[in-house]
């Protein structure tokens, strides 16, 4: 378990923390706030009980402490006990803390207040103990007593830091005594082996995620094996253990709400606005999952009927039939295995393809306490090594679980040596899809090609070549250890930023987590010379929006063998009235055919009719897929023949015969259906000669 | 991966749901092995949705539904039925082209049920005597609409007692006897194919993916009859602008190569500009080997090649760009050539009818304070934080997933050497280029392909496969073009996206003592290695299916068709036990003895040992009776005489006299589980040596 922490913020409300400086838009208090949220609401984040946080407010208007009769220390206010931070005390402390109408407290005073809170809180008990001071130091500082205060610090295990809002060099010559402050604040804070910095160079910090440390358990312990020992006496056994050498680490996930009735509507009202959730969250509920069961039942309306759960068993589908399987035979299915890394062979180092690693990867260590053991896998590995190979491995990681096939590579340190562990694929995890070679060219009548449009010549060669060079990065490793999980903490940071700043927009991105979006600035103009040869080399042409996806030319659909199948289409006497069994091949060949407009009308009309006659017959849902295949192939079809308004017509139609139930009865779900295939008007986004709008097209399918 | 059950509910909110321990239905939940990583109820489908995107193959481009249909139309003619022996194979075989064909069926139908369990397969098998066709079985009178077209098996999701009726047909020759007789008429293909388009309209409406696997060795069916074959082009034609895919997989007769210019070139046809010097790929593959030989043979390339093309090639992502330097993209597809094949989830059966039918579960969204209906527009999403819940909007929850349009951005090359053998996180994506949105794609893509591969090196990229992807930083691999012995592609020729881990997915090593080998070890261990190399010291994924996956659908299948227990299940995954002793086992011994010595002389006993190192045999210990007087490998620590002693108890049946952490020790030893109270734990071990 983590330790208990217990950490006081002093900040500083003095009147001049309220002004602005070096053209920063936010004031000092407001941007030493930056820092001090920050890190309060990385600790709120943990949800850790015994993380506890103090705040302090130094040359406050107020005077509210323990020792408030004691006049040195007045215009200081405790704002907040030690103890766990949650929403409401955050909300509080926004609201308490603003520049105060006087410069007067005193910031070694303030200290000793937070010694004092840190010492009733945690009284002798195991703490990690903190006192954080952020000022400008421009307040009157006495330094009476302050060896006794340093001892005290010391005595009690409590780090220290304060951070200056200024830098020296900005000192504005009117407040008192800066100098002199600046040099008592850092004497005391190194005195006591506390740190004392700039707040420019704490916010800039922020930037840098802080990466959290989990501690691994292992998840196999056993014997890595070669042999079997229970019948051969040559066999090998080192017992070993298992831990994550990767593990990737996922974003916090939000939980599904709503606003709660009554109390939700007014609260929006209230002027929270549009979306944005007030700062109080109360009017929050969550949002529960309720489940029903159902069977296809062709008999009932709508063909589905509910069932009881308690009619319900597990089961299996195997292909389309149910197995189900009863509560004794439950583990039927599983595949009797034992726990145990038992080696299969070795393969070569230069015939291992890097791609084939299928997961995350794993260190495999000697057991524990057991030299022997160390020994001997330090053995192995060395010896795995030496030998340019790599070990394939069975691991069975409990009774019972399911094989996995794992790659055992060797890695050797200075001052570690381990196996890496990662999985390989199965037979069934390698899907074979073909593709033709990127190197030459075999042409359709089986020539082999070097020449080709698709093929390099030797100048974009040459041109690649000296390009990938000069792009060669510098650093000697991947750059893993400076690479932030963008997502994981972009979220976290939205999270502690909207804690404090309810009503804020959501932030862009830091810097930090897009370092590696783009290459370096400084190697791009390096390479920049090479890029431009390779362009030209490329000869790239980009391929304009309009022509993308267009019909292909009719003379590309003819056989393999050329044969010129129109033709013979023509000769099809009875193919001028597309048939219902074989419409959409048909519909297609009339349109292809069509030397009038006419035509073309004449093709829709028969297809919009075949799919009215399919819905008004259909049973249920059994024709639906039929009938958005129809839609479909007609409206891709017609924004290829520049016709949409043939199709937006036909579909206007369909949708007030839908809707007025006039095919069938209830189609609604058709209409869902044809919804969600985006089979919408055809805007002009989709075809020029549209006369219909984005919005229009948008509000067609919104309204009912 | 794993089967247990039954699931643990983590993610239930109310245990009256709960009752009696009924395990949740699938349809709703993530796989309980994603669920250790959650915390929250109702998170969970949302975080599955967002997974599900990750990984699913889409195409969003089309109104089509992501599915696939194969219908087999196989050639039932006497010459197809013809025996074909196999000279030299150990296996007795005969084998005729037919039987071969419905072989593959029956292999490709056992495959998909796995692999794809919701797509379609189908089989027709034409030029029977009989015909078959839904309602008509040519009979009971009346006119035949596909006269000599026998569908056996109706194109849908397999049904187990297709599955089993197809194997009869496979493999039981009397049953085949009954329907496979060929007719004396000829055949219509014109028919065939009109019969094939009937099928796919009525059973396989709007899937993006329709294919007729014709298998034949015909290869001019009908001779010179120009109407029949104008008949059969124009059918062909049709099947075309449906959208079905033909693909041929011809056999040669024994005196007779087939040649697909005398007819199949005028059904088939390719989907790319008619350039003569366009890339084979374009075309469909009439070029694909021809299947040819005896009857082992004919039957192994059969399926070699129908293999290969078991499922349609389904993009990942499509047209993302690539961008080679700063305002320089091509464009590539993304394909996912390596996934992990997990058995479909566990699901709710209804037992409440004739047949058992598979349960729909329907979810409702409700708010917890009045169980009112909720619209998906009204939900939040809210993280918990202080006690509280910090909520966004769902706009706003996007804006913060997104990081820019989809791309993957070279931003600098690293030696393949650079890229440490740990830094993994997933199974990789494959990319090809693509014409569609620059032309000249190929080229460069072949260009920077042959250089990364040349000089072995690999392209750092910024990697956002779609739309409001979390970004990864991936390493860019080139991959060699791999061809089996059958020449058909087991590898394409393209390159892979490797995520690599960032500096939060990077785990501490645990602290662990480090005692190095000395030479003289090292070689005793090289010497065991050496012996040991996997063929060509390659690993083959196709040798090893995953036991546990076939095991379960073989159990499943079983139980389907009320089939007995199959027994000992096939696993290939296991050691070569013999092997491994025959060929290393002098050399462990040998090794066994060095690494004593070396550790005696490095710790003189002092160090701690806990655990056997190389263990005896299964004689040794109680009883010395057949002990081999050769060397022994001596083993003086703890363990070893605690097994015997557990050994020596089970004998007496005094197993309950040990103690639990004894009793752990051992079946910790052997792989078995150590949890749960000790009268568990003695069952186990009694079990472990009643098996031996």
């Amino acid at each position: 378990m983590a330790e208990k922490e217990a950490t006081v913020y002093i900040v500083d409300v003095g009147r001049s923390m309220g002004e602005r400086r070096h053209g920063r838009p936010n004031t000092d208090l407001e941007w030493a706030m930056e820092y001090v949220w920050d890190r309060i609401t990385t600790t709120v984040a943990t949800g850790r009980k015994t993380a506890t946080v103090g705040v302090v407010a130094l040359r406050s208007d107020e005077t509210s402490n323990d020792l408030q009769e004691d006049p040195s220390f007045s215009k200081i206010s405790v704002l907040s006990d030690l103890g766990q931070v949650l929403m409401p005390d955050i909300r509080r402390l926004r609201a308490a803390i603003k520049p105060s109408h006087t410069n007067k407290g005193d910031a070694i005073s303030s200290i000793v207040i937070a010694i004092q809170m840190i010492n009733s809180f945690t009284k002798k008990l195991k703490y990690k103990r903190k006192i954080v001071l952020v000022t400008n130091g421009t307040g009157m500082m006495s330094n009476d007593g302050l060896e006794e205060i340093q001892k005290k610090i010391q005595e009690d295990g409590i780090e220290l830091a304060i951070m200056q809002v200024f830098s020296r060099a900005f000192v504005p010559f009117n407040l008192a005594n800066p100098a002199k402050n600046e040099a008592l604040l850092r004497d005391f804070a190194e005195s006591c082996d506390g740190i004392y910095g700039t707040l420019e160079q704490a916010v800039s910090e922020l930037e840098i995620p802080r990466i959290k440390v989990t501690k691994s358990m292992p998840s196999f312990k056993g014997f890595l094996s070669l042999g079997d020992a229970s019948k051969y006496e040559t066999a090998l056994r080192i017992p070993v253990e298992r831990y994550f050498r990767t593990y990737v680490a996922k974003p916090p996930s939000a939980s599904s709400f709503v606003l709660r009735s009554g109390t939700g509507t007014e609260q929006e009202e209230a002027g929270a606005g549009a979306g944005q959730p007030s700062s109080d969250g109360e009017a929050l509920t969550t949002v529960r999952m309720s489940r029903t069961y159902q069977i296809d039942d062709e008999s009932a309306p709508g063909g589905k009927v509910d069932v009881e759960r308690d009619d319900l068993a597990k089961g299996y589908e195997y292909g389309r039939t149910a197995v189900h399987i009863s509560q004794t035979d439950e583990n039927i299915t599983t595949l009797e295995t034992f726990a145990g890394l038992e080696i299969l062979g070795f393969i070569h180092m230069d015939k291992y393809d890097r791609y084939l690693h299928m997961s995350n990867t794993n260190v495999i260590i000697p057991q524990r306490a057991n030299d022997k053991a160390s020994l001997a896998l330090s053995s192995f590995i060395h010896a795995i090594y030496e030998q340019d190979s790599y070990a394939v491995a069975r691991l069975v990681t409990k009774e019972a679980k399911p094989p996995l096939i794992v790659l055992l590579a060797p890695s050797i340190e200075k001052d570690y040596e381990c196996l890496i562990e990662v999985a390989l694929p199965f037979a069934e995890d390698v899907r074979s899809y073909q593709f033709p070679p990127l190197d030459k060219v075999v042409t359709v009548s089986g020539k082999i090609v070097t020449e080709h449009r698709n093929l390099p010549n030797n100048e974009l060669h040459q041109a690649m070549n000296d390009y990938v060079d000069s792009m060669e990065l510098d650093e000697e490793e991947l750059p893993i250890d400076d690479s932030y999980s963008p997502l994981l903490h972009r979220i976290e940071s939205a999270v502690r930023y909207r804690a404090v700043h309810p009503n804020d927009p959501i932030l862009e991105p830091s810097e930090q987590l897009t370092k590696f979006a783009h290459p370096d600035k400084e190697l791009v103009r390096r390479s920049h010379g090479s890029l431009e040869k390779l362009v030209s080399a490329a000869n790239v042409k980009k391929v304009p929006p309009k022509t993308k996806g267009r019909k292909r030319q009719r003379e590309t659909e003819k056989p393999l063998s050329g044969l010129d199948v129109d033709a013979l289409l023509k000769q099809e006497p009875k193919r001028t009235k597309i048939s219902p069994e074989n419409a959409i091949p048909e519909f297609k060949q009339m349109l292809s055919r069509a030397d009038s407009l006419d035509t073309i009308h004449d093709a829709v009309k028969q297809l919009a009719s075949i799919i009215e006659t399919q819905i008004k017959h259909s049973l249920g849902d059994a024709n639906y897929e039929r009938v958005v295949e129809g839609l479909g192939t007609m409206r891709e079809e017609l924004v290829d023949y520049e016709e949409p308004a043939l199709y937006n017509d036909t579909l206007r139609a369909l949708k007030g015969k839908i809707l007025g139930e006039e095919l069938g009865g209830d189609r609604k779900e058709l209409w869902w259906l044809i919804r969600k295939s985006k089979l919408g008007l055809i805007d002009r986004a989709a075809s020029e000669m549209s006369n219909v709008s984005e919005e229009e097209a948008k509000e067609f399918f919104s309204a009912n | 991966m794993t089967f247990a059950f039954p699931r643990v509910n983590r993610v239930s909110g109310s245990s009256s749901q709960l009752r009696k321990g009924w395990p949740w239905v699938s349809l709703f939940y993530a796989h309980p092995d994603n669920l250790k990583e959650r915390e929250n109820m109702a998170d969970d489908s949302y975080t599955r949705d967002e997974e599900n995107i990750e990984e699913e193959e889409v195409d969003e481009t089309s109104f089509r539904a992501v599915k696939d249909a194969i219908l087999f139309a196989i050639d039932v003619s006497s010459s197809m039925l013809e025996p074909r022996l196999s000279e030299g194979s150990k296996k007795s075989g005969e084998e005729s082209p037919t039987s071969a064909a419905l072989k593959c069926a029956y292999h490709l139908m056992q495959q998909r049920i796995i692999s794809n369990p919701h797509d379609m397969i189908g089989v027709l098998l034409y030029g029977t005597e009989s015909s078959k066709f839904y309602d008509e079985d040519g009979e009971h009178g009346g006119d035949l609409s596909y006269p000599h077209c026998y569908l056996f098996t109706d194109l849908d999701i397999p049904s187990a007692q297709e599955v089993k009726e197809l194997r009869a047909l496979a493999e039981d020759e009397e049953e085949a006897r009954k329907i496979l007789k060929p007719s004396k008429e000829r055949v219509s293909m014109a028919n065939v194919l009109f019969c094939a388009n009937q099928i796919f309209t009525s059973k396989a409406p709007n899937f993006l993916s329709r294919r007729l696997f014709i298998v034949t060795d015909d290869d001019n069916p009908h001779g010179d009859s120009k109407s029949q074959r104008s008949a059969a082009t124009v059918r062909a034609r049709d099947l075309y602008d449906l959208g079905v895919n033909i693909e041929l997989f011809p056999i040669s007769r024994p005196d007779h190569e087939f040649d697909t210019s005398k007819f199949y070139d005028d059904i088939i046809y390719k989907t790319s500009p008619s350039d003569g010097e366009a890339p084979a790929y374009l075309q469909p593959d009439t070029n694909t080997s021809t299947a040819k030989g005896d009857g082992i043979s004919l039957l192994n390339s059969l399926l070699s090649s129908i293999n290969s093309r078991s499922v349609p090639r389904r993009s990942l992502f499509s047209n993302v760009p690539l961008e080679i330097g700063p305002n320089f993209k091509i464009s590539v597809n993304g394909y996912l050539l390596l996934k992990r094949q997990e058995p479909a989830r566990s699901c709710y059966v209804w037992l409440g009818g004739e047949t058992p039918q598979i349960a729909k579960g329907v979810t409702t969204q409700m708010a917890d304070d009045t169980a009112r209906t909720v619209e998906k527009s009204e939900i939040r999403k809210a993280y918990k934080f202080g006690g509280e819940q910090v909520s966004f909007t769902l706009e706003e929850l996007q804006a913060l997933r997104n990081f820019g349009d989809p791309v993957i951005r070279i931003i600098g090359f690293k030696p393949l050497s650079a890229l440490p053998i740990w830094a993994n996180v997933k199974h990789p994506s494959f990319i090809y280029p693509s014409e569609e949105d620059y032309v000249g794609s190929t080229r460069v893509f072949s260009a920077l392909y042959q250089k990364l591969l040349k000089d072995k090196k690999i392209a750092l990229v910024w990697f956002i496969p779609r739309k409001n992807a979390a970004p990864v930083l991936g390493a860019m691999v080139a991959g060699d073009e791999r061809i089996d012995e059958n020449d058909v592609q087991k590898v394409p020729p393209g390159m892979w996206i490797i995520p690599l881990p960032f500096a939060d997915d990077v785990r501490q090593n645990p602290e662990s003592s480090m005692n190095v080998s000395p030479d003289s070890l090292t070689d005793a261990m090289r010497q065991v290695i050496g012996q040991l190399q996997l063929p060509k010291a390659v690993y083959e994924p196709h040798k090893y299916p995953n036991p546990a996956l076939q095991w379960h659908y073989r159990i499943l299948q079983a139980l389907a068709l009320d089939e007995d227990h199959p027994g000992e299940p096939e696993d290939k995954t296991k050691p070569k036990y013999r092997q491994i002793d025959k060929r290393a086992g002098d050399y462990v011994l040998a090794w066994s003895d060095e690494l004593d010595a070396t550790f005696s002389k490095m710790f003189g006993g002092t160090a701690a040992t806990k655990s056997t190192l190389v263990k005896r045999g299964p004689k040794d210990g109680a009883d010395s009776a057949g002990d081999p007087p050769a060397k022994r490998v001596k083993i003086e620590d703890s363990t070893g005489g605690a097994e015997s002693e557990v050994k020596r108890c089970y004998e007496k049946g005094m197993l309950s006299k040990l103690t639990v952490a004894v009793l752990k020790d051992f079946l910790v030893a052997q792989g078995r589980s150590a949890a749960g109270k000790k009268a568990d734990l003695v069952d186990r071990v009694e079990q472990f040596f009643e098996q031996k």
